[in-house]
């Protein structure tokens, strides 16, 4: 795995939560598009909050968050 | 096809370049807006697509994103969670750091090893004098009640001795088990805002200063118990002596808790 160097900004976070068919429900969390009822989850099965969330990763688009723990399991692979 | 050049065929007939010190803007001439999109330093490029039309998100989406996370298997992160990635990276644990986590894999339990191995990425940034504000919160943020505790300890080195010499100090009672040992380790990590821990680098009269001027301070602000820690027989005599110099005062209780060899000690004052 690499880091592509290719990011995005905080202020394009939900225009691109709409390009992954996610959005936000009430407390912020994100949510599947076309079930708001169903949060996302991390592959440790974490809910993400949206001023959490790092980004994507392979692995039918994995959620990352941005917690040190999660971008450590990230920096552990990265070639 | 290069990103770049992607980006130019998916807005192609709608932007203009324009160069400035490697830093290349794509001009919307029909909105007359620029920072639509941005490449910098030629390395990197941030994406902003909320001024995109849905069909150019939508292109977006498919020649870029998923090539770069699907096909390519990179990263598609927020900018600062890229740096911070590669902060993380840079300081991971290597060499003595790896023998000491495989010193205490085994021995501690599995959240106290997750914020041991993230405080060694923690110490080896902030010995680089990176900023290290945001990875110590986030174990602050974990673990409330040991994590900072945890972080501090490992930066004043006391994974490399204090705690190994402990281990080795209860491995020899009879009734060892490793949880004892890890019930101690999170008792003393989250003890250390109250904790004085006594050892042979300083004199008998410096941690007498020591142990009087934190009790005067966790008294001022509303504390109500020092303990005191000492391992090795000379250190736990060292403990003990402290604790006479308080045992003719009445607002003070102190409790002693000690292993059968008094090779390791815990002294409780409360007040």
């Amino acid at each position: 795995m690499k880091l592509s160097g290719i990011t995005f900004k905080e202020e394009s976070k939900i225009d691109l939560l709409e390009l992954f068919e996610k959005t936000l429900d009430d407390d912020g969390y994100i949510v599947e598009i076309d079930n708001v009822n169903q949060r996302v989850l991390t592959p440790k099965g974490e809910e993400i909050h949206i001023s959490e969330w790092a980004g994507v990763i392979k692995g039918s688009e994995t959620f990352v968050k941005s917690d040190a723990f999660s971008l450590m399991e990230i920096a552990k692979k990265i070639e | 096809m290069s990103v770049f050049e992607k980006l130019r065929t998916i807005f192609e007939g709608k932007f203009g370049d324009i160069f400035a010190n490697n830093t290349i803007k794509l001009f919307d001439f029909s909105k007359n807006v620029s920072h639509v999109l941005e490449l910098k330093d030629g390395q990197k490029l941030g994406l902003d697509v909320s001024k995109a039309t849905p069909d150019e998100k939508k292109q977006i989406k498919e020649e870029i994103i998923d090539v770069i996370v699907q096909s390519q298997d990179e990263s598609f992160f927020l900018n600062k969670s890229e740096e911070k990635t590669k902060q993380i990276k840079r300081n991971l644990p290597i060499n003595s750091d790896e023998d000491l986590l495989k010193f205490y894999k085994d021995k501690l339990n599995p959240e106290m090893f997750r914020a041991l191995e993230t405080s060694i990425v923690v110490r080896n940034s902030w010995k680089k004098g990176e900023d290290i504000t945001e990875l110590k919160r986030d174990i602050s943020w974990k673990y409330p009640s040991f994590g900072n505790n945890i972080c501090n300890l490992v930066t004043r080195n006391y994974f490399e001795e204090y705690f190994k010499e402990l281990y080795e100090e209860m491995l020899e009672q009879e009734d060892f088990s490793i949880i004892s040992y890890q019930e101690e380790v999170e008792r003393i990590v989250e003890s250390l805002p109250y904790m004085v821990f006594i050892n042979r680098h300083k004199s008998y009269e410096e941690f007498s200063g020591e142990v009087k001027f934190k009790m005067d301070r966790l008294r001022k602000y509303g504390t109500e118990k020092l303990k005191i820690h000492a391992l090795g027989k000379d250190n736990v005599d060292k403990a003990l002596k402290i604790a006479t110099e308080y045992r003719d005062d009445h607002g003070i209780t102190i409790e002693r808790k000690s292993n059968p060899s008094r090779t390791i000690i815990t002294i409780i004052f409360r007040f």
